[in-house]
């Protein structure tokens, strides 16, 4: 008799926690033909007029588990982001469980490992999984896998707020720059999050541009670029177009939420066991 | 005056500590059911409403984004509902605190009275006895409770329908009805592309959805597949794998939709039981911005320390 309650726990807490295997996101286990996600290397018809609308992947390439894929945290001292002082200062009290940097599961303050929210821009930058995106006359919808989190982006032309109260998710505003390209802008976001799993710093003066150019009929690519004047002394790319696939309309998204007492019980099980020879 | 403005003015805080005045709001916003109701639309003192006119009505844009935003004034007359669509930004009608749930399924809270006893079996009896909640007639101790949700863990289904149910946006495509949350922004999907539930899933929170138009104006939901570890609504009560969750969602009129949610769960209760009837809710303009309102585990953790566990701190070290 199989134990789905344990199961499945542990399923999440590794896709969650493991960057090995973030290979094997398995297939989403329901609907009519689609078990997995289809990948088009090839040429589709052509894209229609400002619509981005659509359930998206981007195989694995959304994982980020060397931080944001574009600026990855390998050693490479072109991946290095442009740090200003208090930028380098911020980085340095940062302790991320992965890369070059890590430290211990026990020893991490990485929000996101209590299941805090990842905010913008880490949301693209961490885990970025299958997301669907709705639009309306006035806004356009995102839906995460990851923390099954919805985020709205308003392009009823309202301008960005002043002074906001901050949020984990910030306030967006998005506009057409060309029949194929959406532009979006956030602010107001909130100081607490990471922009990304390596533990690179923001500031509340944090402004992030997402284009999402829809190449063709089947294909999307999203970029991502910081501008955090008090963190770096210039924008810098966080994805370069990153390759999203287009899924049928009836592809069920897996659900992938980060769930305090799953995480309890993962680092108990697997996590630390290092902590309880004592 | 706003309150929920003045509350959350960030000069009436300590400039140094911005996040931890914002951290305490939201905190108290999700923790503290007294809190809730500085939620609910701010009543402006100088507008007017009169039977006749549409409009003005007091402004609800809380977070203070956006175009101004009405809403609808209750005695206004609505027009006719668009047929097989239940779309649009939706709050409780009759205030915030109408969906909070605070004593348990609005429909049934646990008040007492005989009649609002659920129809337990033994099983389901001995599981709610073990469950601890913050509040009821069974309440515990923040810090002994075992409510889920007190850690943050999502709150699944039927609960997000139960407890704290706010603004809520609906979406509809050609193969789905997409429910978008206020609380913890949580999203999820009712297929309406004549897909069946499927047999014995890996359970998940939300669990499984699939939904019908019953007629032109009634989409009813089925959800099962959910999981046993998420409590029905705050004061504890029980379900199993075999939990099924019917939700019924009426719209009247333009303006206004209807929610009614049956429990069905054999091995917990002896009959079904309506944990929300015909929930009232209006129609929102498109524009309104849904307020931010997501559990997190550290504010919870700092929350508990300075204000809902006071006694734990034994005064000073």
């Amino acid at each position: 008799m199989r134990n789905p309650f344990l199961a499945s726990k542990l399923v999440l807490a590794l896709l969650i926690s493991a960057a090995l295997a973030s290979g094997q996101t398995a297939p989403s286990q329901w609907g009519q033909g689609t078990s997995s996600p289809v990948h088009n290397e090839h040429a589709s018809a052509p894209a229609p007029k400002h619509d981005i609308s659509g359930t998206w992947d981007p195989g694995d390439n959304g994982i980020g588990q060397l931080g944001a894929r574009a600026m990855p945290e390998d050693g490479n001292p072109q991946h290095q982001p442009p740090y200003t002082p208090e930028g380098r200062e911020a980085l340095n009290q940062a302790k991320p469980s992965n890369g070059l940097r890590s430290v211990l599961p026990a020893d991490t303050n990485d929000p996101v490992v209590t299941c805090d929210p990842q905010g913008v821009p880490r949301e693209d930058l961490y885990e970025m999984r299958t997301t669907q995106i709705l639009q309306t006359p006035e806004k356009i919808l995102l839906l995460y896998t990851f923390g099954k989190i919805w985020r709205v982006i308003w392009t009823d032309g309202r301008e960005l707020p002043k002074d906001p109260e901050p949020r984990w998710y910030g306030y967006s505003v998005g506009k057409w720059a060309d029949d194929y390209t959406l532009v979006v802008q956030t602010t107001g976001l909130d100081e607490r999050t990471w922009i990304d799993r390596a533990g690179r710093p923001h500031s509340d003066a944090l402004r992030v541009e997402e284009r999402f150019h829809r190449v063709d009929r089947d294909h999307l690519e999203l970029s991502v670029t910081i501008d955090d004047p008090k963190m770096y002394t210039k924008p810098w790319l966080a994805l370069d177009k990153l390759r999203f696939d287009l899924q049928p309309a009836n592809f069920d998204i897996r659900e992938m939420i980060c769930s305090p007492s799953e995480f309890a019980e993962y680092n108990k099980l697997v996590g630390t066991p290092a902590s309880e020879k004592k | 005056m706003d309150r929920t403005r003045v509350t959350r003015n960030r000069p009436l805080v300590p400039k140094v500590a911005p996040k931890v005045a914002a951290r305490l709001v939201f905190a108290a916003l999700i923790f503290s059911p007294l809190a809730s109701a500085q939620t609910a639309p701010p009543q402006s003192a100088t507008s007017k409403q009169t039977n006749t006119a549409p409009a003005p009505a007091p402004a609800v844009d809380v977070d203070g984004w956006g175009p101004s935003t009405n809403a609808p004034v209750k005695s206004q007359k609505s027009a006719p509902a668009p047929r097989h669509d239940i779309s649009g930004t939706w709050a409780p009608a009759n205030g915030a605190l109408d969906g909070g749930g605070f004593a348990g399924a609005k429909n049934m809270p646990e008040d007492g009275k005989p009649e609002h006893r659920l129809p337990f079996t033994a099983l389901g009896l001995e599981t709610y006895n073990r469950t601890k909640p913050t509040i009821g007639p069974r309440m515990v101790l923040t810090a002994e409770t075992n409510d889920p949700e007190a850690a943050c863990d999502p709150q699944g289904m039927p609960r997000e329908d139960l407890f704290q149910l706010r603004e809520t946006q609906i979406v509809q495509t050609p193969e789905s009805v997409v429910i978008l949350y206020q609380y913890d922004r949580i999203w999820r999907v009712i297929w309406a592309d004549g897909r069946k539930l499927p047999q014995d899933p890996e359970p998940r929170w939300f669990g499984y959805s699939v939904g019908k138009w019953v007629d032109d104006y009634t989409f009813v939901a089925e959800t099962s597949g959910t999981d046993e570890r998420t409590w029905l609504d705050l004061v504890g009560r029980p379900q199993s794998a075999d939990l099924r969750v019917e939700e019924r969602f009426h719209r009247v009129d333009r303006d206004n939709l209807e929610l009614t949610v049956t429990i069905d769960d054999p091995k917990m209760y002896t009959k079904t039981w309506v944990a929300l009837d015909k929930f009232p809710m209006k129609l929102l303009p498109a524009s309104f911005d849904v307020r931010e309102m997501i559990c997190s585990p550290s504010e919870a953790a700092a929350y508990n320390k300075l204000i809902a566990d006071p006694a734990s701190e034994k005064g000073p070290q």
